[in-house]
């Protein structure tokens, strides 16, 4: 089975980069854009990593990580931060994320901490 | 001449051995007496005794026949003279202090009796002057009066500049822009200022001599106030910077900054309490705006680098390797500048919650040895053209954040490299001392004059004939030096012109109790 990464992000240029970026790995990469239906479809999808930007509107990716962790379905579910925000890791780390990835990242430490991740 | 109550003395008649015993007698008084015939023209002297000749020093010859006048020289206007001439006129007695002169000269202080000898018919033929020097007593008199005087006179100063203090206090103390209080040691109002008065807008009547606590219908019993007063500064005083946030009842949320003083002066002031009170409600505010602007630019401005970012490293990964080395070489650029864009970002947002004291310690027990040599694994790799090298070891841990501590590790290793692009070493020297540990990274660089090592860790000062060649902000260094301030430990520089710069930071071993494995 192909194991899968969700990627979710307000900014789209960030998901597009990212999508190019992870391209030569071997997972199926499931994006989304806006916040509001990312649980549905961590819900439907059931990824092996998410990877979630923290400030979005509507709700945002520590509020989304603390619905996860109240829903037993989704609890296991790892999930990677990143952010801009300077208080990102403390808000990220308090939410239960499993990492923090500080934006601007670099590409291979990023692909480094997803395949830990995954594998 | 004849007295007529000579004959009611014992010894009666005209028996000229009584009249010289008489005579004898008055000779021995110590007070000086004259006889003056009221009933010749200008009142004229017609007898005085030895006394008198020894107080005035004018000899019988010289008074005999003269009006009394001539012992006043010339102060012929004294107010005595009135007395006497009116009760001379009068034919009544009267004693008065005059100011008279000795034959010499020489102002004396008569003490004169005067005292008129009448006939049956009640006409006054001769009046009875008897004098006494008391010009002693006058003097010491008059000393007193003018030591009074003095005094009185030092009083009045003293008082006019007891008055011109208070004025002058007061003065500075309603022009202050930070309400003040003055309490009794139960805690009563003794007085406000102008200022606190119009910030928690109270009247002067409805607080001075209220308890604090009853102020504006109890608004002032506030918990974190009463645990100052009662239980910090009874033990710690005075009390600086402690913070009181309060939401009053009609003036709303106030934050607050207390300094409170307890006067431990023996004397009346013993025992009241001073508190200043400023209010940083809108300063907070604002700091707060402040920093989240700086914090919604931060993120705002990362967002787009991130893509940047992520595009240019992934370029120089997917280039071919038969491709124009020109091309590599100027991805690579553009990523250093990335890389130089995004550390600007991070300092001004930095510099910004250093300033406004939200710089928050992420404490944890650090093994410097292992972040050092990281560090430096790091760093030697990004730049090649320089032999870092690393010495010492310690064995015991510190406390503190160890992603800033990193920070100023690399900021002061990127700044030893950036000033010594002639030079090829670079020393790295952790050691412990008393109970910090010290690290120190040298170069050999350029150096920096004494007069600008007094200045580099201020905020955006660049040391000048560098400013051309190098481009930065100047504000490293402070950085650097808030956050080895907040660590507890001290930042700075050994250098000389020419032959390179020593930075060095201590950082406190954590204490034993708390040292874990």
């Amino acid at each position: 089975m192909t194991k899968k990464l969700l990627i979710c992000d307000d900014d789209v240029d960030i998901v597009e980069m990212l999508e190019i970026v992870l391209d030569d790995i071997s997972y199926e990469i499931i994006t989304e854009t806006n916040s509001k239906k990312v649980l549905e479809l961590i819900s439907n999808t059931h990824p092996h990593l998410v990877l979630m930007d923290l400030w979005m509107p509507v709700i945002s990716g520590d509020q989304i990580l603390k619905h996860m962790r109240e829903d037993k379905s989704l609890a296991s579910i790892p999930v990677v931060i990143m952010s801009a925000a300077p208080d990102g890791k403390e808000i990220a780390l308090k939410a239960g994320a499993n990492g923090y990835i500080p934006k601007p990242f670099d590409v291979d430490e990023l692909v480094q901490r997803v395949n830990e991740f995954i594998s | 001449m004849s007295i007529d109550h000579a004959s009611d003395l014992p010894l009666s008649g005209n028996d000229p051995a009584n009249i010289k015993l008489l005579k004898s007698a008055l000779d021995s008084s110590i007070s000086g007496i004259i006889i003056t015939a009221n009933t010749q023209n200008d009142n004229p002297i017609i007898y005085c005794n030895k006394a008198f000749e020894a107080l005035s020093g004018y000899s019988r010859d010289e008074v005999i026949g003269r009006n009394c006048r001539f012992l006043q020289g010339n102060e012929r206007s004294q107010q005595a003279r009135d007395d006497i001439r009116k009760a001379v006129a009068k034919g009544e007695s009267i004693t008065v202090e005059l100011r008279n002169y000795r034959k010499g000269g020489e102002l004396f202080w008569n003490e004169l009796y005067i005292s008129p000898i009448t006939v049956d018919g009640g006409q006054v033929t001769h009046f009875i002057g008897v004098q006494n020097d008391i010009t002693r007593r006058k003097n010491a008199e008059e000393n007193l009066r003018h030591e009074r005087e003095q005094v009185e006179a030092k009083i009045e100063k003293r008082t006019r500049e007891l008055n011109e203090n208070k004025d002058y206090l007061d003065s500075i103390i309603q022009t202050i822009r930070q309400g003040l209080l003055v309490l009794d040691p139960q805690y009563n109002v003794i007085s406000a200022n102008d200022f606190f008065l119009k910030t928690f807008k109270v009247e002067k009547r409805d607080t001075i001599g209220r308890s604090l606590y009853e102020l504006g219908n109890g608004q002032w019993d506030i918990k974190q106030l009463r645990v100052l007063l009662e239980q910090i500064l009874p033990s710690s005083n005075p009390v600086l910077d402690f913070e009181v946030d309060h939401e009053f009842p009609h003036i709303g949320r106030k934050l607050m900054l207390l300094n409170a003083h307890r006067i431990e002066l023996e004397g009346k002031f013993k025992d009241r309490i001073l508190i200043a009170i400023e209010d940083i409600t809108e300063i907070r505010a604002s700091e707060n705006r402040k920093d989240d602007f700086l914090s919604v630019s931060s993120h705002e401005l990362k967002t787009p680098l991130t893509t940047i970012k992520g595009y240019n490293q992934t370029v120089l990964r997917l280039l071919p390797a038969d491709i124009n080395p020109k091309i590599p070489m100027m991805v690579n650029k553009s990523g250093k500048q990335i890389d130089r864009l995004q550390n600007i970002i991070t300092s001004l947002l930095e510099m910004s919650r250093i300033q406004s004291g939200n710089l928050v310690l992420d404490a944890d027990s650090i093994d410097l040895n292992i972040l050092v040599k990281e560090m430096l694994e790091e760093m030697q790799q990004g730049h090649p053209g320089h032999t870092i090298t690393f010495e010492g070891q310690i064995n015991k841990k510190v406390i503190g954040d160890e992603s800033q501590i990193a920070q100023v590790l690399q900021n002061l290793i990127t700044n030893a490299i950036k000033y010594s692009p002639d030079a090829k070493e670079i020393k790295v020297l952790l050691s412990e001392v008393s109970d910090f540990v010290k690290i120190s990274i040298m170069d050999f660089g350029f150096g920096i004059s004494q007069e600008d090592q007094k200045m580099i860790f201020d905020r955006f000062f660049r040391v000048s004939n560098v400013q051309k060649h190098f481009p930065g902000m100047g504000i490293g260094l402070y950085i650097c030096a808030q956050i080895i301030k907040q660590h507890g430990g001290k930042l700075w520089v050994d250098s000389e012109p020419g032959k390179g710069a020593t930075f060095s930071f201590t950082l406190p071993i954590e204490k034993k109790e708390t040292q874990h494995d």
